[in-house]
């Protein structure tokens, strides 16, 4: 799913895909990526694409893998 | 209701940018690192309207967990977990048994709802915290706001906090791996907001503000309840009271209950469970050395078979 | 767990308090506790020392432990095999020297088995593995986990050199590698000594109704049980008769000291109200097998080799296994009874009484001015 990270908290996070409906995650444990490594992406509303599973038993969905989409020159996020 | 001076500073509908020391003009206290802080939750004027489950959700981004109706009354959520950190029992008083004289079909004024029990349950962010005692990573630590918090970028999901809170607060998520519980909003304290589930309840049942200033109100409400006739009111979690006993000393949320706190899914006596380390290490080791004495004796006797040069 | 919650509609209210609760500030009186109401409205609780108090429509207070009983378990089980075997294969090269030097290389190999499989297990239970490093981040005294990874951690290293130093021994024949393996092995037996007992502390310190009722009888049941399954295992391959009559004679103590802890541990949370989960699924294995095969068992073998012929025969390695099978037993079952007093609300609630609170230490106001 492509999208804009719109909130942040710990390791969750809201996605806003681009028919503007949003999405709750939380990053996986095999996602290599840090809690503090979404919250720079929250502030900039950086365009990311993830790449998710169902999580079991709560209305959300587990993210395993965030691309960065932006043109800016950093090194990508998660496994 | 006293509106606060500084309010009227602020009196456009939709703001663009955060009211300094918001707390102040919300709450009444402003908010300061090195002080206490903590929720005094009101069960008496609660009316079950959990809109302080739904702030909490959303402020935190936490997932739905509980989907489903459960059938307890209009308790759905059922209990804290790792993505629920406000939730609000129902317990509904059968009028064979009533509290205070009256039951719930008479036509008197009782001092509150007597019919029904209606608490909004919370991390307690006990003094001695169990949960950081039993912490061996350090992810679970004491703010400057005297809350407790667990570091998401440490928690490594051992689940040593789980057993050990003794309210059955915190929980490891599936999802993530991870423990999850109320941080007491940390983030909004830190911008000088009070937490969203205090702000958002619209009868004041929960109540934030520095421990002293709530510990206060706390002991003139109960004695103004009991001048009105409800005996069986009482703090649950301030110094010296049930919930605070066994080296607890006191929760820095803590609540008026009006009967007894196995009713609300509360322990009536909890402990701190590193008091019981120290016992438990001696016995294993004077266990084990009496064992090794014995060993040693064993060895030294000369059997049979050693005798005979075997 | 719904098996356990009575079907019968209920309202959430169960039961009443038949006196107004006490006053916040006359709370702390050991001699007035809350007591649970003795005239019961919950009619599919029959038993009088179980709770007969509310529940919260029947949802358990407390969350049992998310460890897996028997990963956690197993791994209870080989620190307390390795650690004691640590400390009476050194007991034994120290007394007889020579003569129990094959003692002293089966106890530097089964002292591997906590550093390696024990450490694997452990890791593998943490809900996020790959972070488990952050257990070196701090030494917490309070938190019997910290402790016991720092025990673990001082273990491994004199376990290790006593283990390679042994292979390396038996392989290339070296009299200086055997010395070295020795007395490189020695420190490991007091680490060896925490990492048998510890898992106790880790247990109740912890708000579970069945591992906190009972620090010390937990602590003396898990030590007796370490001992007997290093003298066990000791013994299953153990050269010289001697060593191995010494090593079962050693083991029957251990275990009768496990018998007397269990008789007295089934006392203590009995009184404790936490009774009721002896009687559950896992109560019933730490009886059969915990108990039965790995205590009573073995006793009775040795005892009966020893009334009748001198030579170890396949009775006595039977025994032997047997313990090692019931300690592993008694640490699973341990954790099973744990989380299943924890699930469970009648249990946890009777509990959490103010009559199970430890004694108030006197407070000493003594005046130091008198003292002059």
């Amino acid at each position: 799913m492509e999208g804009t990270i719109t909130i942040v908290q710990e390791g969750r996070f809201q996605l806003s895909d681009e028919r503007g409906v949003s999405h709750q995650f939380v990053l996986g444990r095999t996602a290599l990526a840090e809690t503090e490594q979404l919250r720079p992406l929250q502030s900039r509303q950086a365009r990311v694409r993830v790449k998710y599973t169902d999580a079991l038993g709560l209305i959300s969905l587990v993210a395993h893998r965030i691309e960065l989409l932006d043109p800016e020159p950093l090194e990508p996020v998660g496994a | 209701m006293n509106v606060h001076p500084r309010a009227r500073d602020y009196p456009q509908s939709s703001l663009g940018e955060m009211i300094p020391d918001e707390s102040e003009l919300t709450a009444g206290v402003v908010i300061e690192p090195g002080k206490q802080y903590g929720f005094f939750t009101d069960t008496t004027v609660c009316i079950g309207c959990k809109a302080c489950e739904v702030a909490c959700k959303e402020w935190n981004n936490l997932p739905a967990d509980n989907v489903g109706l459960t059938g307890h009354s209009y308790d759905n959520t059922g209990a804290l977990s790792a993505n629920t950190w406000r939730h609000v029992n129902f317990i509904e008083e059968s009028s064979s048994k009533p509290l205070g004289g009256k039951s719930v079909r008479d036509n008197s004024q009782n001092a509150f709802q007597s019919g029904w029990l209606m608490m909004s349950d919370v991390c307690k962010h006990c003094h001695h915290a169990p949960c950081m005692e039993a912490c061996p990573t350090g992810a679970l630590f004491k703010t400057e706001f005297d809350t407790v918090v667990v570091q998401q970028d440490i928690c490594n999901g051992c689940g040593y906090c789980v057993p050990a809170c003794p309210f059955g607060v915190v929980e490891v998520s599936k999802a993530d791996g991870k423990a999850h519980k109320c941080t007491l909003c940390y983030d909004r304290l830190k911008g000088g907001l009070e937490p969203a589930c205090s702000k958002s309840c619209p009868t004041d049942s929960i109540q934030f503000g520095e421990l002293s200033d709530l510990q206060a109100r706390a002991k003139k409400r109960v004695a103004e309840l009991h001048d009105r006739g409800v005996h069986t009111a009482y703090t649950y979690g301030a110094p010296d009271s049930p919930g605070a006993t066994g080296d607890m000393q006191y929760l820095n949320a803590f609540f008026l209950l009006t009967d007894r706190p196995e009713a609300y899914n509360l322990p009536a006596a909890p402990t701190r469970p590193s008091n019981r380390i120290a016992p438990a290490l001696t016995a294993g080791l004077a266990t084990l050395a009496g064992l090794a004495v014995a060993a040693i004796a064993l060895l030294a006797m000369p059997g049979e078979e050693r005798r005979r040069g075997r | 767990m719904d098996d356990r919650v009575d079907t019968a509609p209920r309202d959430g209210y169960k039961g009443a308090p038949n006196r107004p609760l006490p006053q916040s500030d006359s709370f702390n009186d050991a001699h007035d506790p809350v007591r649970p109401v003795a005239t019961s409205r919950n009619t599919d609780m029959p038993s009088k020392p179980g709770w007969s108090g509310p529940t919260y429509y029947g949802r358990s207070q407390l969350k049992a432990a998310p460890f897996d009983p028997w990963i956690v378990g197993g791994y209870i089980f080989l620190a307390g095999l390795s650690g004691a075997s640590a400390v009476l294969s050194n007991l034994a090269e120290l007394v007889r020297g020579e003569q129990a030097c094959d003692v002293g290389r089966r106890g530097r190999y089964l002292s591997m088995l906590a550093p390696t499989i024990g450490s694997v297990l452990l890791i593998v239970d943490l809900h996020t593995p790959q972070r488990f490093y952050n257990m070196f981040r701090i030494a917490k005294r309070t938190s019997p986990m910290s402790i016991g990874t720092w025990i673990l951690s001082s273990f491994i290293p004199f376990a290790g050199l006593g283990f390679l130093s042994q292979l390396g021994a038996d392989l290339f024949k070296l009299g200086w590698l055997k010395k070295l393996a020795r007395f490189g092995f020695a420190p490991a037996a007091v680490s060896g000594a925490g990492l048998s007992t510890y898992t106790a502390s880790l247990l109740s310190a912890t708000s579970t109704p069945y591992w906190a009722a009972q620090p010390k009888e937990l602590a003396m049941r898990f030590a007796a049980s370490s001992v007997a399954s290093g003298a066990a295992a000791l013994a299953l391959g153990a050269k010289s008769d001697a060593n191995r009559r010494t090593l079962e004679t050693i083991g029957a103590a251990a275990l009768a000291v496990e018998l007397a802890a269990t008789v007295m541990s089934h006392k203590t949370v009995k009184a404790k109200g936490v009774g009721e989960s002896l009687k559950s699924d896992w109560g019933k294995t730490e009886e059969v097998m915990a108990l039965g095969v790995g205590v009573l068992l073995p006793l009775g073998v040795y005892a009966a080799t020893r009334l009748r012929g001198r030579k170890p025969t396949a009775a006595n390695d039977l025994a032997a296994l047997a313990t090692l099978v019931g300690s592993a037993m008694l640490r699973v079952s341990t954790l099973g009874i744990g989380d299943d007093s924890a699930s469970r609300p009648e249990v946890s609630l009777r509990f959490s009484q103010p009559e199970n609170l430890p004694p108030v230490k006197p407070v000493r106001r003594v005046s130091r001015r008198r003292r002059g």
